[in-house]
């Protein structure tokens, strides 16, 4: 974790919960585990004030907390970082159920996402109360929640350990692996009672607590970038063969081992193919895009055995090396130029290179390439191995050799600090474009709910025209700047997103680093 | 005297591996030693033998009169030397200093024999592209080796960046156009990959058609420019089961990286950048200018 992720983290949460999280999440960061009267102390703030930041972060699964090993009364919280950026990724998340659930889907997982946590229960009220004038009834809700629960987009939170009589412990959860996703029993004849006021929540007997599965997203988009990835170079037919593949690796493979998956036979995916696709160009030739996938320098797909027709797994470690790298080489291109990018690949390829080898295999003139290799070594693209030869006894000088050499995880980590630090960037911008013009946009907010009152109440049209003109042009055009500076900083908050996004799975599967993800959070 | 040269001689080219003083005593028998040694002499001034040592004995063996003739008869013992040395650096040429430890001549004299030997078109000066003010001596009838010149893609000691750039782009367009005409045959994925990747044989026809280049390229120095292309991300290499390699354009697999659509991805001062001091994103210059 580094000092850039550190202060996007806590801008993050800053936006998201106010100060008070802000300053309690940020002493948390700074050490493994904390206390209540640690961070009430470090932070400055009451004890109650601290506890309900606590509260909330708990909630939204942010804090995780365990008794002290040295004092079981005495509960030690610790942040859990990783899981700070995909609040940024709500957006996302809620586009993805839209497309998979449609509008009755979106709204659950906009409520729970806003929640952070909550009861089947109370989700699914919430959702019905916003919803009151809209078609949809109460079964569509109850029918989508759990076939999102049966996708594994909607995870069941560990329950309380009951039967302990020590009231004053910290609580300890249950978790049980096989129990994830057991759908509950949700009683829609209470809802509509609670609805019409004539029984309440508490009266609900299930108090089982549920959370988005980040990592199920995190699993689909992973998804999207290798078979967009294939898309691209190897076309649509390959495409879809690669998402068949995929499809049937989650079969015998947990979606986020690291390495490679387990094996996965031909005849396997010829069935696959054969029963749900209508793709006649792929059915065809599938032994062909087999091989086309497997021959690739992307290294998607590895033939590993002749059984079954041919014994396949799907390479993450490699998949995601070629695309983390792809990305690092773009960015060069884009930063330093094609011939700096030439450069970066020709070290690639060669592992290790002396600067005058490197002029002549990529054509450079030597001034142009030394300069370009030195710029990319002081930004940290690049590193030098330095070999001594040991030249003691006045034998002659002592020789040394400087070759260039790419230290992929150190390569990929400097480019990840950078989006951090790109992210941060922008949310402070926009913060500042805000604030700079606070005056305005609320002005403008202010002048809206005047005019939309004015116009329930059936006023004039000239006399509403008239207020609105306390707008003056000049002032407009200073808001729709904003306006426009604002959007152009979101868009970029989320494309930026992708990059990070790619070199977080390169860090998952190409390094043994802990990522924070796991099948089920 | 010189008779006794022109026995000695007859025999010494006798032996090809070159002739001992033994061989020399037993061909000639009745020749006093102080004459064969006078005979020898001669022969050496002449240029016509030259003495090798092997283990701990001298070797006499005849040289190849057709080189010998390159140098004219007039030239002194220094000139002969010097010319000998530069001789055997063969097309990769002698640096100036080899061949004063070699030879073992003063600075200036050496200069002067040196400056001598190239006026009379014997030897020529020639100007390496490694090092450029480092200047290499070879025999002035040889073509100077690739990797003193640079091979085609020098001029002189410039290396012609237009040039190769012109035949990366053209190498590329080539390789583009084939994966072109394969995409419009629809013979399945294999096929077209293997429709799309060229020799480098073709390469070099296609490249030798269109006449860009007025020197004339070998298929090694198409290679080269093929490897520029593998690295620049745009074309593959793929070895056969031959060994040897045919190449095809790929597309990247990524779209433009989110990163490089905002100033910070490219920003030089990125490293500085922190929410105090002078690099901030509220005061950035590259932030304000996108945005506007």
């Amino acid at each position: 974790m580094s000092a850039d992720y550190a202060r996007l983290s806590s801008v993050v949460l800053e936006q998201c919960f106010g100060k008070v999280v802000q300053s309690v999440a940020e002493c948390l960061f700074a050490a493994s585990t904390r206390t209540l009267s640690q961070i009430a102390t470090a932070t400055n703030l009451t004890r109650k004030e601290a506890g309900l930041a606590l509260a909330v972060l708990i909630k939204f699964r942010l804090v995780s907390f365990k008794a002290s090993t040295g004092n079981p009364f005495l509960p030690e919280y610790s942040l859990k970082r990783e899981d700070v950026i995909c609040l940024l990724r709500y957006s996302r998340y809620i586009h993805l159920v839209q497309t998979k659930y449609g509008n009755v889907g979106a709204s659950i997982a906009e409520e729970l996402l806003n929640a952070g946590s909550e009861t089947a229960n109370g989700l699914l009220l919430k959702c019905l109360v916003n919803a009151e004038n809209k078609t949809e009834n109460a079964e569509s809700y109850r029918d989508t929640f759990l076939r999102m629960i049966g996708d594994h987009y909607i995870i069941k939170m560990p329950e309380l350990t009951t039967g302990d009589d020590q009231d004053d412990c910290v609580p300890k959860f249950l978790t049980n692996e096989c129990d994830f996703f057991g759908p509950p029993n949700i009683d829609l004849q209470l809802l509509a009672k609670i609805r019409k006021g004539e029984a309440s929540l508490a009266d609900a007997t299930n108090s089982i607590v549920w959370g988005m599965n980040y990592d199920r997203f995190h699993q689909e988009f992973r998804d999207t970038v290798m078979v967009d990835a294939i898309e691209r170079k190897l076309g649509e037919n390959a495409a879809e063969c690669f998402r068949y593949i995929l499809k049937l690796m989650y079969c015998n493979t947990d979606p986020w081992q690291r390495r490679v998956s387990n094996h996965i036979t031909f005849v396997q995916l010829k069935q696959a193919i054969e029963k749900q696709s209508n793709n006649l160009d792929l059915m065809k030739h599938l032994d062909q895009y087999i091989t086309l996938l497997a021959d690739d320098s992307l290294g998607f797909l590895r033939k590993v055995g002749d059984m079954g027709s041919g014994q396949y797994v799907v390479d993450l470690e490699k998949s995601f090396e070629s695309l983390a790298f792809a990305c690092v080489e773009a960015v060069i291109t884009e930063r330093f130029g094609s011939k700096a990018a030439r450069i970066f690949r020709v070290i690639r390829m060669k592992k290790y290179i002396e600067q005058e080898d490197l002029q002549k295999e990529a054509m450079i003139p030597s001034k142009e390439a030394k300069s370009l290799a030195y710029n990319l070594f002081q930004e940290q693209f690049i590193h030098v191995k330095v070999i001594k030869k040991p030249g003691g006894g006045g034998t002659g000088p002592a020789k040394s050799f400087y070759l260039f050499q790419i230290k992929s995880k150190d390569t990929v980590r400097m480019l990840l600090d950078t989006c951090f630090k790109a992210l941060y960037n922008t949310i402070e911008r926009s913060n500042f474009e805000k604030s700079e013009h606070k005056g305005l946009i609320e002005k403008s907010q202010r002048l809206d709910s005047i005019v939309e009152a004015m116009k329930e109440r059936g006023e004039s049209e000239d006399y509403i025209a008239e207020i609105a003109e306390t707008f003056t042009p000049p002032e407009v055009e200073i808001l729709n700047k904003v306006k426009n500076r604002i959007k152009t900083l979101s868009k970029a908050e989320l494309t930026l997103d992708d990059t990070i996004f790619l070199l977080q799975m390169y860090q998952h599967h190409c390094t043994t680093l802990p990522t924070g993800i796991t099948k089920f959070k | 005297m010189s008779e006794i040269a022109q026995l000695l001689l007859s025999v010494i080219q006798g032996v090809s591996a070159g002739a001992t003083n033994d061989d020399l005593t037993k061909a000639l028998s009745d020749v006093p030693a102080a004459t064969r040694v006078e005979g020898l002499n001669i022969l050496l001034q002449q240029g016509s033998i030259e003495i090798l040592k092997k283990g701990e004995k001298l070797v006499y063996r005849a040289k190849d009169p057709q080189k010998k003739s390159a140098l004219p008869k007039d030239a002194d013992n220094e000139e002969k030397i010097v010319y000998d040395i530069v001789e055997k650096g063969g097309d990769k040429g002698i640096w100036i200093r080899d061949i004063r430890i070699k030879s073992n001549l003063n600075m200036t004299q050496l200069n002067k024999i040196l400056k001598n030997l190239e006026t009379k078109k014997l030897i020529k000066a020639v100007k390496s592209v490694n090092a450029s003010k480092k200047k290499v001596y070879m025999l002035y009838n040889l073509e100077p080796d690739r990797t003193v010149t640079g091979g085609a893609w020098y001029q002189d000691q410039d290396f012609e960046v237009e040039f190769v750039d012109v035949l990366n782009q053209q190498c590329l367009r080539f390789l583009q156009m084939k994966r072109d005409n394969a995409e419009k045959k629809r013979d399945g994925p294999l096929a077209f990959k293997q429709m799309s990747c060229c020799t480098v044989k073709e390469v070099h026809k296609f490249i030798s058609d269109l006449g860009i280049s007025k020197v004339n390229l070998d298929e090694d120095d198409l290679e080269t420019i093929l490897k520029t292309v593998v690295y620049d991300g745009n074309a593959e290499r793929i070895l056969q089961s031959d060994g040897s390699y045919v190449y095809h354009s790929v597309n990247t697999p990524l779209p433009p990286p989110g990163l490089v659509q905002m100033p910070c991805g490219i920003c030089p001062v990125i490293k500085n950048c922190s929410n105090c001091g002078d690099v901030t994103a509220i005061s950035c210059q590259y932030m304000k200018e996108w945005l506007d």
